[in-house]
């Protein structure tokens, strides 16, 4: 029997301890097994810790693209009796995440070509009276930079709530995005609604 | 007592290795398995009724095409950019295939189908098309309504994850 040296401060269960039978299969003596496993799992939780804190605080360039969409997403959903001050302070938001001008393509709503950030705003108030509620979210990222300040986006938008007549709203459409860089800030240039069902 | 002892141990087990490492191949098989073979969805519409209802869940088997083309037919799950989002609808004509609807009838290369999984009737005109290659047609089982407000049309094969697995 060879006994650990190190003082753990505590007595030692027979069962730890490393046995003559165990260092001739190649076991390292003098370590406590109990206290290696413990210290190499608050070592793990430690380095887990420090890379999710590290994570969330860093702010990449990619979580700077999503927080655009993000900011779309609030600025175009709707609540049921949304108050005109929160209308106006939605469709300002709107007007600021675009470029001076933008190409949309959207086939569904027979939109296609370049819009200022006026029409742009313009189009997104007329278009949210006709909602009585509305939710506009972003999955499934896929953000690439092709070069210096832009920054391209494919993503899926799902659009759901109910029409100013009570109809229910469900859709959900793949879009390809392009974003400039304008003053450390992401601003959409190109908006595209990707056909994925072509009747 | 003793059976007290293992109920204890049952829910609040020691953390030994060889628990951790149990616990750390399910973890790992729960997300091969249900992350990458057979991702759960939840069907969100009617398009597919009466087949599938709105709100039930299903899983996508997705190594239904690995070695097979999707036939005539088929349900199939049908992706976005990523697989968050998904639609879930028939294959009813199938790549080179020349498809038309007429006035409710579905006709394949200029014969009529038999679709034994629709309910009721419905009046669909669709001009004649043809699929391209690599691509199947896609349309959901309801077809009440006008067909202005579906959604359906030709996917290429890459957009299909697999197949309901039931």
């Amino acid at each position: 029997m060879v006994n650990p040296t190190r003082n753990t401060g505590r007595p030692l269960n027979p069962k730890d301890r490393v046995t003559k039978k165990d260092l001739s299969k190649g076991q390292q003596p003098m370590i406590h097994r109990r206290v290696k496993i413990k210290h190499v799992l608050i070592v793990l939780t430690l380095i887990a810790i420090g890379a999710g804190i590290f994570f969330m605080l860093f702010q990449n360039e990619e979580k700077r693209v999503k927080k655009q969409f993000h900011l779309l997403s609030e600025a175009v959903s709707k609540e049921t009796g949304e108050n005109i001050f929160t209308l106006n302070q939605k469709i300002k938001k709107i007007g600021s995440l675009f470029n001076e001008t933008c190409d949309l393509h959207i086939p569904a709503h027979s939109i296609s070509g370049q819009m200022t950030r006026e029409e742009i705003t313009g189009y997104a108030a007329r278009g949210r009276i006709h909602f009585r509620e509305l939710h506009l979210k972003f999955h499934d990222f896929n953000i690439t930079f092709p070069k210096e300040g832009e920054a391209k986006a494919r993503l899926t938008a799902r659009l759901t709530g109910n029409t100013a007549t009570g109809e229910a709203i469900n859709e959900a459409h793949e879009i390809e995005c392009l974003l400039g860089k304008i003053e450390k800030k992401w601003m959409f240039d190109r908006i595209e609604v990707v056909e994925v069902l072509k009747k | 007592m003793a059976l007290n002892r293992r109920v204890f141990q049952f829910f609040f087990p020691s953390l030994t290795p060889a628990f951790m490492i149990r616990v750390g191949c399910i973890a790992l098989a729960t997300y091969l398995i249900f992350g990458h073979l057979l991702t759960p969805f939840q069907i969100k519409g009617s398009s597919m009724e009466p087949t599938y209802q709105n709100g039930e869940v299903n899983f996508c088997w997705k190594l239904r095409y690995l070695f097979s083309k999707p036939k005539r037919g088929d349900v199939v799950v049908i992706r976005f950019t990523g697989q968050r989002i998904t639609l879930l609808k028939r294959v009813i004509a199938l790549e080179n295939e020349e498809i038309e609807f007429r006035h409710g009838k579905l006709l394949i290369n200029g014969k009529e189908q038999d679709e034994p999984y629709l309910q009721g009737s419905y009046d669909w005109t669709l001009p004649a098309r043809r699929v391209e290659p690599d691509s199947v047609y896609v349309v959901g089982d309801n077809r009440k309504g006008p067909m202005q407000n579906h959604i359906f049309g030709q996917t290429s094969l890459t957009r299909i994850l697999g197949g309901p697995l039931w």
